[in-house]
């Protein structure tokens, strides 16, 4: 950069976007489903059983109502990767799995160990660490 | 579509790194290319839409205040990634319906006074809180692509290597580079199996479009078709990656309004933001049946001289990847290969030709939004 460009201190910068304590931000909601005695809280469909991890209102395919639900501990792994990049304070390597869990939704967790694992590995809800759901092989 | 819909001019910014200048100066770079191109005077514009997904607030103000295109619609569209296309794809409809004559579309982003490094994801949304970052999220598609079909990571580097390599010819792009596939391979990994080099870089840009009735004048481009759909729930049901379905179903629509098919489109430029991208892309769209696409790029199908160029500009890897500039880009890119005035990426015998864009990074949607579009000569 040229010495006649002129731009304003990063300091006391606020932007319009929300991105969360963890980056510096404000507080946000915590979308991320709880884990609770093991398991991953969710609503199933009242009417067409269809499983969500997130508390939607209603069923996204039928509109039915739903009601609250605990899904796991246990699912398969559809597919994993391993993040080197330091993400929202996580220290890299670290592993993360789309998990489906049995009768239930797909979830996104941490995967124990730094290592992808093959799509259709057995895994287990072993609890959440800082808000973040744990799965372990 | 009810009436004809051309493009009349386009034009760019230069794509990098550009913190020392303002959102604006990018955009107005680019929309005084574009007016000029197309010989079209502020007063005939009946619309000024944007796609950007950072803004700021109240972006088309903001840049039409540099403009002087006057009381006009102006206003912002996002869809992610898409937001540029998705611009343009309302221009389009609004044209073609007769809710204006001519619309000037822009796309426009700054991200290098956003993030440093890789885009934080969104703290609001689950699989962002959960420290998904967007080169995780097609991380998870190569894997998958990769258990369903077979995947080398030597194949997915040779997409690298091709749109790096293209980037060459064009003076306007972030990095371009003559790469090999261990080079590739080798540089510092992302997110597994995704090295950096399979990763758009983070950039600065803006691309414009003046949108209009067909007058018949030179140099006018033809919109033979523009398709829009969001992405539907995607969840335990969907053996396949994130992202396929929503591709095939925007290009399903843009095939029959064209009334074309995928052997007869000469080039492409598509979303390649990552790697495993353009092969999933270039299979949603038909070139390849599924588990094939990732030999196009190993073949010299889709590579400069080949028999269907894709990404000739060096595509989101190489221009770079200002996420609401990139449509308008893409499109821009298009059109100049159509007219002949591609210089030295000039593709031989491109007639007609097809773009893509991709935006997605919602958990649990099949994307966000996709857009495809048909573009011929006159």
């Amino acid at each position: 950069m040229s010495d006649d460009v002129r731009t304003i201190d990063v300091a006391g910068r606020v932007t319009k976007r929300r991105s969360g304590p963890r980056t510096g931000g404000l507080q946000v909601a915590d979308s991320r489903p709880p884990v609770i005695d093991g398991l991953v809280v969710g609503v199933r469909c009242t009417v067409c059983r269809h499983p969500s991890p997130q508390p939607v209102l209603r069923c996204p395919v039928c509109f039915g109502e739903v009601a609250p639900e605990r899904f796991g501990p246990g699912g398969i792994v559809w597919s994993s990767t391993v993040v080197h990049l330091r993400v929202s304070g996580r220290e890299p390597p670290f592993a993360l799995a789309y998990v489906d869990l049995d009768d239930g939704p797909r979830i996104l967790a941490h995967l124990e160990g730094a290592a992808r694992v093959m799509p259709g590995t057995r895994v287990s809800v072993v609890g959440a660490a800082d808000g973040d759901i744990q799965v372990s092989a | 579509m009810s009436r004809e819909v051309v493009i009349r001019g386009v034009g760019t910014s230069h794509f990098g790194a550009f913190p020392e200048k303002r959102v604006e100066e990018l955009a107005w770079e680019a929309a005084v290319e574009a007016l000029e191109d197309a010989a079209t005077e502020r007063s005939e514009l009946g619309a000024f839409l944007v796609g950007s997904v950072f803004g700021p607030p109240g972006i088309a103000a903001r840049v039409g205040r540099g403009l002087g295109i006057g009381s006009v619609p102006a206003y912002a569209i996002e869809a992610a990634c898409a937001s540029g296309t998705a611009a343009f794809h309302e221009a389009v409809t609004g044209v073609a319906d007769g809710r204006f004559d001519c619309a000037l579309v822009l796309g426009v982003e700054q991200l290098s006074t956003l993030f440093s490094g890789a885009i934080v994801p969104e703290a609001t949304d689950p699989e962002g809180a959960t420290g998904l970052p967007l080169p995780g999220l097609y991380a998870l598609q190569a894997e998958r692509y990769r258990h369903l079909y077979g995947l080398d990571d030597e194949q997915l580097a040779a997409v690298a290597v091709k749109n790096k390599r293209h980037g060459l010819r064009n003076p306007r792009a972030h990095l371009a580079a003559e790469l090999t596939v261990g080079e590739v391979l080798e540089s510092r990994m992302i997110a597994e199996p995704l090295t950096l080099l399979q990763c758009c870089p983070t950039s600065d840009g803006a691309g414009a479009l003046v949108v209009s009735t067909a007058r018949g004048e030179p140099g006018e481009v033809r919109v033979r078709a523009s398709a829009l759909v969001s992405g539907e729930p995607w969840d335990h049901r969907n053996p396949e990656e994130w992202g396929r379905l929503s591709v095939a179903r925007a290009a399903e629509q843009a095939y029959a309004q064209a009334g074309v098919s995928a052997e007869e489109i000469d080039l492409f430029e598509v979303h390649d933001a990552f790697t495993i991208g353009e092969i999933i892309t270039l299979e949603a769209l038909g070139i390849a049946p599924s588990g094939e696409g990732a030999s196009l790029a190993v073949s010299g199908h889709t590579a400069f001289g080949g028999a269907q160029p894709v990404n000739a500009s060096g595509g989101l890897l190489s221009r770079g990847h200002p996420l609401g500039a990139t449509g308008t880009a893409q499109i821009a890119e298009m059109a100049w290969q159509l007219r002949g005035h591609a210089g030295e990426r000039q593709v031989a015998g491109a007639e007609l030709g097809l773009v893509e864009t991709m935006g997605g990074g919602a958990a649990g949607m099949d994307g966000n939004a996709c857009v495809v579009t048909v573009l011929s000569k006159s």
